[in-house]
């Protein structure tokens, strides 16, 4: 391999210029929302909001991440929303009590969510189908689904399951956070997470090199229905019932968390950590907005500006990076 | 294409565009003999015409969609440019047939200012056209529900004027007036992409966007013309929409987003752009809103319809929406 010619620090900056600006952009959140906090209450925010900010963030955190994998590979997959009410109906019903019970059902549960993601990849990748058009069609059979096992918002989910995945008393949500970002860092220098990237960036070229296209959409359309359905139950422990409507929002929020995360919709570029530090900052944006005294109803106004305004930048930074590396 | 010379082909002389345009009429043509099969009264002319004026609802917002689609955009902001458009006419001509002139032209405006705007964020911004309409679509939503205090304000109650309520309801020579506007649309829409400079410009730019720049096509200008109609047509449909229904309502526009796409799609078109026809999306269309009706007249529960809907994309995809494999 030829040496850098430019030092490491700045190559390094270059490479993971998503990463860093995602980090940036969290930062600034944070620090604005901290800035607002203290001028509406008169304190700096304690505890209790790092660990409602971390479970109410959870569900996007997975669902952002389940998107990443398809749009890697350079598809779009419109059907996390419809595996998170699958997935969130299935928990409200039939946990159980016992701890024998929550565990097998919510392992029966990811196990779904995967078969389901199977399906998509084995369209997409078996029937030639473009990603968008199978999700939207699979995203009505899973709502439909849905509705089929809860017609009603109901059932019940145990406190014990509530305690373990959504604890209101500590930030304990910090761990399946770094759990996620460590699965991510893992997957990332496997031959799973080479070969995904690899057919996003080039289908074509990858296939010479010996990577089967077919074998990895089915693996990311797979992982990406496994994480939805981990979306589905962890909001199923949040809101302590199931809704099979619940999961609708997150198809559309994923995108937009996985977008500014960094991860390209032209797939090959972009990280996991990335889209799961995406979600936080879609989390802080609606926090800020609150303590702004932003008229909610407004809300999805300055989201929507705001996504048009970071991917301008990030993408306007992006240019001219990659013109001074060009001159270099 | 030599892989396809040796099937059989039925219909010789047909484009592939062309015979996947048919295959749509002919999967309409069988869910009404089957909604027939259903239920008697499902196939008298009453029922026909008011299946093909629900289709109309979807079929202007699929003249849209049509329009990005072939250049391999998607325009994701059309529920609350429609639903804007709902609340902006009724709100601004305060039910009054005096002012329903200006309110329609403002309305319509409103539509093209947001579809241009999508379209300077695509073509000049760089801004990938899922993120950017998908953006417009939040900023919509939130100034619709801000502006109007969640629909609490004085003048959302108002009903569409009259004037267009009637041009909702109303028939000429026994055909329902919103179809004669649809047929206006069809002729205007296939004019427009079959015998235009702009049309071919579309094509061309849907099939190879660089070369489309090399060989000195206007880019930029034609790709923000197309967003533009889109917003228009979403406007459009809203204006129709509440003019049927008589008052506008939030959500109103849901449903539109993932229809249009799917009428385009079953039309025959690509994604991918550069193929497709704007009487596919039609025969689409009305196909989607037959399977709906079909299945209604079927009694079957919401969940069900869900999933046959879902089921029967997912098999006129593999039927004719596959690529062709790599060599």
């Amino acid at each position: 391999m030829a040496p850098p010619r430019r030092p490491p620090l700045a190559h390094a900056l270059a490479r993971h210029l998503g990463l860093v600006l995602v980090s940036v952009l969290l930062a600034v959140s944070v620090i604005g929302y901290c800035a607002l906090y203290l001028a509406t209450q008169a304190r700096l925010p304690g505890m209790f909001e790092l660990t409602s900010s971390l479970n109410n963030t959870m569900p996007l955190a997975l669902a952002a991440l389940a998107q990443t994998m398809v749009v890697l590979t350079r598809g779009l997959d419109l059907s996390i929303g419809g595996i998170i009410d699958l997935s969130n109906a299935l928990a409200a019903l039939y946990l159980g009590t016992t701890a024998a019970s929550m565990a097998l059902a919510s392992a029966l549960i990811l196990l779904a969510g995967a078969v389901l993601g199977l399906v998509n990849g084995a369209l997409v990748a078996y029937g030639r189908l473009q990603p968008i058009l199978v999700t939207l069609a699979t995203l009505a059979i899973f709502q439909g689904l849905a509705i089929r096992v809860l017609p009603q918002p109901g059932g019940a989910v145990p406190e014990a399951y509530t305690a373990l995945l959504v604890n209101t008393g500590a930030p304990y949500a910090l761990v399946y956070v770094l759990a996620l970002m460590l699965f991510w860092t893992v997957l990332r220098r496997s031959q799973v997470g080479i070969a995904l990237l690899a057919i996003g960036d080039d289908e074509a070229a990858a296939a010479a090199n010996g990577i089967d296209p077919v074998a990895t959409k089915l693996v990311a359309y797979t992982l990406s229905g496994l994480i939805a359905a981990a979306a589905g139950l962890f909001l199923a422990a949040q809101a302590t019932a199931g809704d099979a409507t619940t999961g609708n929002g997150y198809t559309l929020t994923s995108i937009v968390a996985v977008v500014l995360g960094g991860v390209s919709l032209f797939g090959g570029r972009g990280s996991g950590i990335g889209a799961i530090l995406g979600a936080f900052v879609t989390t802080m944006i609606v926090n800020i907005l609150f303590f702004a005294h932003i008229d909610p109803l407004y809300q999805s106004f300055y989201e929507g500006a705001f996504l048009v305004i970071a991917v301008v930048l990030a993408e306007g930074l992006g240019r001219l990076v990659r013109r001074r590396r060009a001159r270099a | 294409m030599s892989g396809g010379g040796k099937r059989r082909r039925v219909l010789p002389g047909l484009s592939p565009t062309g015979r996947r345009v048919l295959y749509a009429y002919a999967a309409t043509v069988l869910l009404f003999l089957l909604g027939g099969l259903v239920r008697p009264g499902f196939i008298q002319a009453t029922n026909v015409l008011t299946i093909l004026t629900v289709a109309m609802f979807v079929g202007l917002v699929a003249a849209g969609q049509s329009f990005v689609i072939l250049i391999g955009g998607i325009d994701l902001s059309v529920p609350w440019v429609l639903n804007a458009a709902a609340i902006l006419l009724t709100t601004s001509s305060g039910g009054e047939n005096a002012r329903a002139a200006a309110a329609l032209a403002l309305t319509l405006g409103m539509g093209a200012l947001v579809g241009v705007a999508n379209g300077i964020g695509v073509a000049v911004l760089g801004v990938p056209a899922v993120v950017m309409t998908l953006a417009m679509n939040g900023i919509m939503e939130g100034l619709t529900l801000g502006l109007s205090g969640g629909m609490t304000c004085s003048a959302c109650a108002s009903y569409a004027p009259p004037l267009v309520q009637g041009l909702a309801h109303g028939s000429l020579l026994g055909v329902p007036a919103p179809l004669w506007l649809w047929l206006a649309v069809i002729g205007l829409v296939s004019f427009l992409l079959q015998a235009t400079v702009f049309g071919r410009a579309t094509y061309a730019i849907g099939t190879n966007l660089r070369a489309s720049e090399l060989a000195g096509l206007r880019v930029r200008a034609t790709v923000i013309a197309l967003y533009g109609l889109s917003g228009v047509t979403a406007a459009l449909a809203g204006i129709m929409l509440v003019g049927f229904g008589g008052q506008a309502s939030l959500g109103m526009g849901e449903p539109y987003l993932f229809q249009s796409i799917a009428a385009v799609v079953i039309g025959g078109a690509s994604i991918l752009g550069g193929r497709g026809h704007y009487l596919g999306a039609v025969a689409g269309a009305i196909c989607l809103v037959t399977l709906i009706s079909v299945l209604l007249a079927m009694n079957m529960a919401e969940y069900g319809r869900s999933i046959i809907y879902g089921v029967i994309i997912l098999v006129l995809l593999l039927l004719y929406g596959r690529e062709a494999r790599e060599s």
